[in-house]
């Protein structure tokens, strides 16, 4: 429920900054809250001064030319073949698997199904094997983080599709997923390996690599401003891409989870506010950990 | 918004195309920051930050009804967030050390709003709450649209004009105390 005033105060904002009315011609639409809005309009005004600020131009051609060198190196390694990327053996081996097997365009398209396909549980098998083939933990966390991903856009498939009764299952998935993400990250003993591997059904979509390395590694300017000395920095700056990742991901996914909510049928509103509740508390444990 | 979309997706593929939202949004971001943190200086390297976060990160945008303003604003959140942080385990920050005020003294039959400038703003801002200055920061020096700072908070457009009600009227008390303080 919006405040009527509230209201008010945001018709007359739009008309005053954006539209170029003056404050009086605002307070004559509305007579009666004139005493309340003209203080108000006026320190609108005096705020709006802010959008005048500027960045320094040589700060600016600087800041220009050290992102263009980023960009160049993130276009080199964009080029280079994704063997080159990902030499892991288990990749490799479980794709092989996964073809001899399957075939690669079942794999494809069951790691694009959702909970109500018949293709779902070779998914969720697929992601086992991925989890249980991953050596290191960080990596393992990376693939969590991804995962995590996918469970929120199966609720929001769900709560679309008005299968209410199944957001709850996935929630605890991803209520398991991110847990696990969160013990990875802190280095703790997982209270529970990854899942048996149900199927031998790889997926055929690597792990996407780290666009950037080399000049988007921090200088040491900005290493300061990170907090990391250079030889921290390598071992550092993976651990620091999945916390940014992961931090965009808990943002993009509970708004996500908050605009389904808002076009969800009543029916299905508790079981999606409980999969926002497990996301918030559980992406706050993740990134805390990632600290 | 298709434009924008496409303009994304081509980032997405092709780094390069990146630099034309970095030429589009680079302003708006700085002056997001500014806002937030007080500091025109310490906000640089933070902007440039943002940027280089953004193109890490861009592979994993996903549009699912969030715009892509949103998610960038979201990680300018996330960079000031850290930075404060870490600020904070440094020192306790002044408030009168963030901004100096710079009130006119020769005509005080000037207008209120003709005699705040931007850096007296500053300083008021650091009086109100973490998200009254974003709602402050996103409204008026990055200059969105109501429902873009609904999307880029996560919250609703009803909260939105609510906490942009709280915060206009913390800040006109917190300029009125600036400028009794400074005669």
């Amino acid at each position: 429920m919006v405040n009527e005033f509230d209201e008010i105060l945001n018709e007359c904002l739009e008309r005053l900054l954006v539209k170029g009315e003056t404050i009086d011609q605002c307070l004559q639409r509305y007579p009666e809250q004139a005493n309340e809005l003209r203080p108000l309009l006026k320190t609108a005004l005096a705020v709006k001064k802010t959008s005048a600020v500027q960045p320094r131009a040589e700060f600016k051609a600087r800041a220009r030319h050290q992102f263009r060198s980023a960009l160049q190196e993130a276009a080199s390694r964009k080029s280079r073949p994704i063997f080159g990327w990902f030499p892991r053996w288990a990749t490799v081996v479980a794709v092989v698997i996964g073809i001899l097997l399957l075939g690669s365009g079942m794999v494809a398209a069951a790691s694009y199904s959702m909970p109500d396909s018949p293709l779902y549980s070779l998914k969720i098998a697929t992601e086992n094997v991925q989890l249980a083939l991953t050596p290191s933990d960080l990596d393992k966390a990376e693939l969590d983080a991804k995962f995590a991903d996918r469970r929120v856009t199966e609720i929001v498939y769900l709560a679309n599709e008005g299968y209410d009764g199944r957001i709850d299952v996935i929630a605890q998935r991803l209520d398991e997923g991110l847990t696990m993400l969160a013990s990875l990250a802190s280095g703790e003993e997982a209270a529970e390996a990854p899942k048996a591997v149900m199927a031998p059904a790889p997926t055929m979509a690597p792990t996407p690599a780290p666009p950037l390395t080399p000049t988007q590694t921090p200088s040491p300017e900005q290493d300061s401003v990170l907090g990391m000395d250079s030889g921290a920095r390598s071992e550092l700056s993976k651990e620091g891409r999945l916390k940014i990742t992961v931090e965009q991901n808990a943002t993009d996914n509970l708004a996500a989870l908050q605009a389904a909510l808002e076009d969800a049928p009543e029916s299905a509103k508790p079981a999606l506010q409980r999969a926002i509740a497990i996301a918030e508390e559980r992406y706050q444990r993740a990134i805390e950990a990632l600290e | 918004m298709q434009d924008e979309e496409r303009l994304v997706r081509r980032a997405q593929q092709e780094p390069e195309a990146f630099a034309q939202i970095y030429e589009e949004y680079f302003d708006k971001i700085y002056r997001y920051i500014v806002i937030r943190i007080g500091s025109e200086a310490e906000a640089e390297d933070l902007t440039q930050q943002v940027f280089l976060n953004a193109l890490k990160s861009i592979s994993s945008f996903k549009w699912r009804g969030v715009p892509f303003s949103a998610w960038l604003y979201r990680i300018a959140h996330n960079q000031v967030v850290d930075y404060l942080r870490k600020k904070a385990k440094h020192a306790t920050e002044s408030l009168n050390g963030m901004a100096k005020a710079v009130v006119s003294d020769d005509n005080p039959q000037m207008e209120f709003e003709r005699k705040v400038d931007i850096e007296q703003v500053l300083l008021a801002t650091k009086r109100l709450t973490e998200a009254q200055r974003e709602v402050i920061s996103l409204r008026f020096a990055s200059e969105l649209s109501v429902a873009e700072v609904a999307k880029a908070m996560g919250k609703s457009e009803g909260a939105i004009k609510a906490l942009q009600h709280s915060a206009i009227v913390a800040l006109r008390k917190a300029l009125l105390i600036s400028e009794s303080e400074n005669g």
